[in-house]
């Protein structure tokens, strides 16, 4: 440029100064922006660059999840208990068709009129009863809102086209053929098979369902009792994991499998379903047999045990329920079903009160008395007390008076006697003397009796292999505190008395037919090992061509402590026990009056433990036995609640059972025994 | 070209060089800016390479050929390269007295799109259709006005009272009412900047300003107030301060930009890559409005900084124009020039990620578009136009 350029000359000089100066304040302005700009992709793409590329992944990638084939259950011989089988279901999004709307009954009334028949005798009525039920179903709160609900299942193929070519009369509604458990025994066992149902977000959360592989996520098909729930792991599978990429329609243009599916494992249990049959139909000819006596026995449990590896050969609890109507999600008038007929007299059907009762055991109880008085010393497999009608104890003037079920008074007796007559004196003593040298009002506070107690299996959960166990309670000295704490008695602290009348199995002691069965077990073998209680047995899988079970894994029976009995203490109370069926006195000799002894001796125990006055009516009753006395095969307890005395009504409910597990032919049905005992 | 000498005879020098000599050294074409010319060409094809990625896979995806659009993209860069020349060829200052009919015509144009002559798409007559080519003409509108403030402002030189604020704010005002009717909020508010632009190199006093920025507050309050503006357009524009990967909501959109841009880092994934955000097609409008989504996740930060780079070398080369321009006229032009392009770009690039308001505005040379590909090209025109003939 020559002579500075004419833009600058002249009169526009000023003028062109102060367009530069403009300019350059636009320059400024334009150079923020280019800042602006740097900094915020600076910020995107160099700084937050791993957050932006997992949002891309999270935008693009989708696993997907098949339902792999839940396992099957089986019995000990191989009859299945549980399997699948496919259910054509409608289902309806609850999204598009909200419940309450006018939508949603017009929906469920499109539905109905395809399956109730024109002319079906009352066509309105039923009409309106099917809208009813599916309206249920559709309401039902444990599944997942955001999938879509099973509103009718098993229905025929020709109603989907139905559905698939009138679209606009039947919005969000989609048939899905869905996977159904079925029970091919119906009722049977269902407090051991249990249910399944939808994961929900408090078990997802929980320690149980933690660190499964592959994890849980919600939507899952979870057992939720029973050992469907305790083998899950075992029962659910593996599914396909898929993953695949999508674009923003969302359609697939990419998909690589990550996981194939396997199965769910079959579960083999130590369950007979022979045996089962014989114990559920004896519980309830037993119930039945005591309502007929006007009891209330509102509710009842058998457990048959194997004594030589703790496993579960039945287990049966009443009033008890359909798995299959808790398979497929629960209408309101099935919870109604399930939470009892005041009618009939039944208690809720959902707790299997074989384990999870929490009652006193009353008589049943003295074998473990007997066992911790030998154990500790106080007395000898040759010890003889006396039996009088009434025994006191306490300083004179404040004593208290302990009375037995009989004012009769037997004189001095030994262990097989004091088992066979059930006498209360007799153990109120060995209680007294427990209580003097080690309880906590009179003795040393180290408490031995209830030492053994624990360790014979009370006071904690058994192990077995079964959710929501409970572990009933031994009471001592700390307890009472606790109680006290709690408002809920125990004032005075811990009294002397507490122990006499735990050693009777009264009081605030309390247990399970369970755990009665696996302290009598302990009792029936030389060993005298606790068992851990098992009802799983095997895991295994049909093969895929002979579809024979191949057996993958056992259960190993577990001991988990032993009885410090020596062999000839463990014989006093045994005689005791078989005395009971045998003896003269013997307060089951009623009971199974006419059994075949000579070729199944039968060794137990009745037990009667009071809610009110012995003869209120509102007892425990309780027969703990086995048999072949010489050589036990089974472990049979029974419980029955509010049903009078346990030799008059639980003992012929164990005979019931042993005629059956035995294959003894007997005609006859539960019939009430003789017992006055408490 | 001989003069005659105040004594008659033949001059043929002028402080001793020939003039044939002076003419040819001043000739136009000896002048041109190739600087410009090549950053203009630099980011057609960069655009032309981006037009064709954000594109490609959705159009096979559909059967249809892959690469239409980039082939469309290079017929209107041709059409725009001979407007290109047609606006280098006329001296500029010509410009000057066609102004009020380049501005009455494109008032006209824009009258036309609101008659049945102008075409709908997605809710907005912005188009007319010429069969081949459907022309915006508010994007002509946005040079044309700029000129046409220019040819005012320079008869006034500097020196703008307040009726002359007023009457170009009835420059600008012509246009918007016709464009708020289509609508059209993204090209009003580069109008809004346009004036804004001149007024400050204009001459406009500091106070005059304040005063226009005042009353300019108040009515987008009042629009906002009385309802002027339809629910989605508030959503719209308010949807940058809340991403959300939320389909429904109106952050969608922005939230899906960002996470473009994010996840390129700083090399990108590639022109070819499978399985971003561009190739599943997370982002709509990707080819025109969102283009620079598609730049900052293939290219990456290098690429994106590149991009930038180019633009902050074309801005340069606009001011310096303005500054080296031979008259307040020509320096106007280019002012012009440089604040739609800045403007432009600045909230084009910042809706996308997310610090300015998501509104319709393309990214000069890159997004895909005639109408604006050719508006832009004019600019440039002008800008050479005004650069060669700074010393005639």
């Amino acid at each position: 440029m020559t002579g500075g350029g004419p833009a600058l000359s002249g009169e526009r000089s000023t003028g062109a100064d102060r367009t530069v100066l403009r300019l350059a304040v636009m320059a400024v302005l334009l150079v923020a922006a280019f800042v602006a700009l740097f900094s915020r992709l600076w910020y995107l793409q160099v700084l937050a660059v791993g957050d932006y590329r997992d949002l891309a992944k999270d935008n693009r990638i989708r696993l997907v999840y098949s339902e792999p084939t839940r396992g099957r259950i089986l019995d000990r011989d191989g009859d299945v208990l549980v399997e699948n089988r496919e259910s054509l279901s409608i289902t309806i999004d609850r999204q598009r068709v909200e419940p309450g709307t006018l939508r949603e009954r017009r929906v469920l009334y499109s539905i109905a009129r395809l399956l109730v028949r024109e002319d079906a005798p009352r066509y309105k009525k039923a009409l309106i009863a099917k809208v009813k039920e599916m309206r249920e179903n559709l309401n039902d709160a444990t599944v997942s809102p955001y999938k879509p609900v099973a509103v009718v299942n098993d229905v025929r193929e020709s109603l989907l086209t139905h559905i698939h070519e009138n679209p606009e009369d039947f919005p969000g509604v989609a048939a899905e053929r869905l996977p159904i458990r079925t029970y091919p025994h119906g009722k049977l066992a269902a407090h051991v098979l249990g249910y399944v149902g939808e994961i929900n977000e408090d078990e997802l959360e929980s320690e149980e369902f933690q660190g499964a592989r592959p994890p849980y996520e919600p939507g899952d098909l979870i057992g939720k009792a029973g050992v469907e729930r305790t083998y899950d792991r075992w029962l659910r599978g593996r599914p396909q994991i898929k993953r695949v990429v999508v674009n923003s329609a969302g359609e697939v243009v990419d998909e690589a499998i990550r996981q194939e599916e396997e199965p769910g494992r079959d579960l083999i249990l130590s369950i007979d379903v022979e045996a089962q049959k014989v114990a559920e139909k004896a519980l309830e000819s037993g119930i039945m047999a005591a309502r007929g006596a006007a009891y209330q026995a509102p509710d009842g449990a058998v457990v048959v045990m194997d004594p030589e590896t703790g496993g579960i050969v039945a287990m049966a609890s009443y009033p008890t329920y359909s798995p299959s109507m808790l398979a497929d999600g629960l209408t309101e008038r099935e919870v109604e079903k399930l939470r009892g007929d005041p009618a009939t007299g039944d208690d809720d059907a959902e707790p299997n009160r074989a384990i999870q009762a929490q009652v006193p055991p009353g008589s049943t109880f003295k074998i473990v008395t007997a066992g911790a008085a030998m154990s500790t010393g106080i007395a000898t497999p040759s010890t003889y007390l006396p039996c009088p009608g009434a025994i006191s104890y306490g300083a004179s003037g404040i004593e208290t008076v302990f009375e037995n079920w009989t004012s009769v008074d037997f004189g001095s007796i030994g262990f097989p006697e004091s088992l066979e007559i059930s006498c209360d004196t007799f153990y109120y003593e060995l209680g007294w003397r427990m209580e003097d040298l080690w309880g906590a009002a009179n003795g040393d506070g180290s408490e031995r009796f209830q030492d053994y107690m624990r360790q014979a299996g009370f006071g904690r959960p058994t192990g077995i292999d079964l959710p929501h166990e409970a572990a009933g309670r031994v009471p001592d000295a700390e307890w009472c505190e606790e109680f006290a704490k709690d408002g809920l008695g125990c004032f005075d602290g811990w009294l002397p008395g507490f122990t006499v009348n735990m050693a009777i199995g009264q009081g605030d002691l309390t247990t399970n037919p369970l755990q009665m069965a696996v302290a009598f077990a302990s009792i029936a073998a030389d060993a005298a090992e606790v068992w851990e209680p098992h009802v799983g047995w095997k895991i295994g899988r049909p093969d895929p061509e002979t579809g024979e079970e191949e057996i993958l894994r056992e259960i190993e029976p577990r001991a988990v402590r032993k009885l410090p009995l020596d062999p000839t203490e463990i014989a006093v109370i045994r005689q005791g026990l078989e005395d009971v069926i045998t003896g003269a006195n013997g307060t089951a000799a009623g009971a199974f009056a006419g059994f075949p002894l000579d070729q199944y001796p039968v060794a137990g125990k009745t037990g009667t433990a009071q809610i009110g006055s012995v003869d209120s009516g509102l007892n425990y009753a309780w027969f703990v036995s086995y048999a072949p006395a010489d050589d036990p095969q089974y472990v049979v307890s029974v419980y029955l609640a509010k049903a009078g005395h346990g030799g008059e009504s639980a003992a012929p409910v164990a005979r019931e059972v042993f005629e059956g597990l035995f294959g003894i032919d007997d005609e006859t049905d539960v019939s009430l025994g003789q017992d006055a005992s408490g | 070209m001989a003069m005659e000498g105040i004594f008659g005879e033949a001059v043929d020098r002028i402080g001793g060089e020939p003039i044939s000599a002076r003419m040819a050294r001043k000739a136009p074409l000896r002048h041109l800016d190739p600087t410009l010319l090549m950053v203009t060409l630099l980011l057609t094809g960069f655009g032309a390479v981006m037009i064709l990625s954000a594109t490609q896979h959705k159009q096979e995806a559909a059967g249809l050929d892959p690469t239409v659009f980039l082939d469309r993209q290079l017929a209107y860069s041709v059409a725009a390269t001979v407007v290109l020349f047609a606006v280098c060829f006329f001296d500029y200052r010509h410009f000057r007295a066609f102004a009020p009919v380049f501005y009455v015509v494109v008032l006209l144009a824009l009258v036309a799109v609101a008659t049945p002559l102008g075409q709908e798409v997605q809710g907005s007559q912005r188009w007319i259709d010429f069969g081949f080519f459907q022309m915006q003409p508010s994007e002509m509108a946005k040079v044309v006005v700029i000129v046409a403030l220019a040819a005012y402002f320079s008869v006034l030189k500097g020196q703008l009272r307040a009726r002359d604020v007023a009457a170009a704010v009835g420059i600008v005002a012509l246009p918007c009412l016709l464009i708020y009717v289509q609508p059209d909020l993204g090209t009003m508010m580069v109008f809004v900047a346009l004036l804004g632009v001149m007024l400050l190199v204009g001459g406009a006093k500091i106070r005059h300003l304040l005063v226009l920025a005042v009353l300019g507050a108040g009515l987008v309050g009042f629009i906002v107030q009385a309802g002027l503006l339809e629910d989605y357009q508030v959503r719209r524009i308010t949807a940058f301060l809340d991403p959300s990967p939320d389909v429904q909501s109106e952050g969608y959109n922005l939230a899906q930009s960002e996470i473009a841009i994010g996840s390129g880092g700083i090399g990108g994934k590639g022109l070819e890559a499978d399985n971003t955000q561009t190739s599943l097609d997370f982002i709509p409008e990707q080819h025109t409005d969102f283009i620079f989504t598609a730049v900052g996740e293939q290219l990456g930060f290098v690429g994106s900084a590149t991009l930038l780079a180019l633009f902050a070398f074309l801005l340069w080369r606009a001011l310096r124009i303005a500054a080296m321009s031979r008259d307040l006229f020509g320096t106007l032009i280019a002012a012009g020039i440089a604040g739609y392009w800045g403007f432009q770009l600045f909230i084009n690039m910042g809706m996308t990620m997310g610090i300015m308001p998501i509104t319709g505005i393309p990214l000069p040379f890159i997004s895909y578009g005639g109408s604006s590909l050719i508006t832009n090209y004019m600019a440039v025109g002008l800008l050479l136009n005004v650069h060669m003939r700074r010393f005639l």
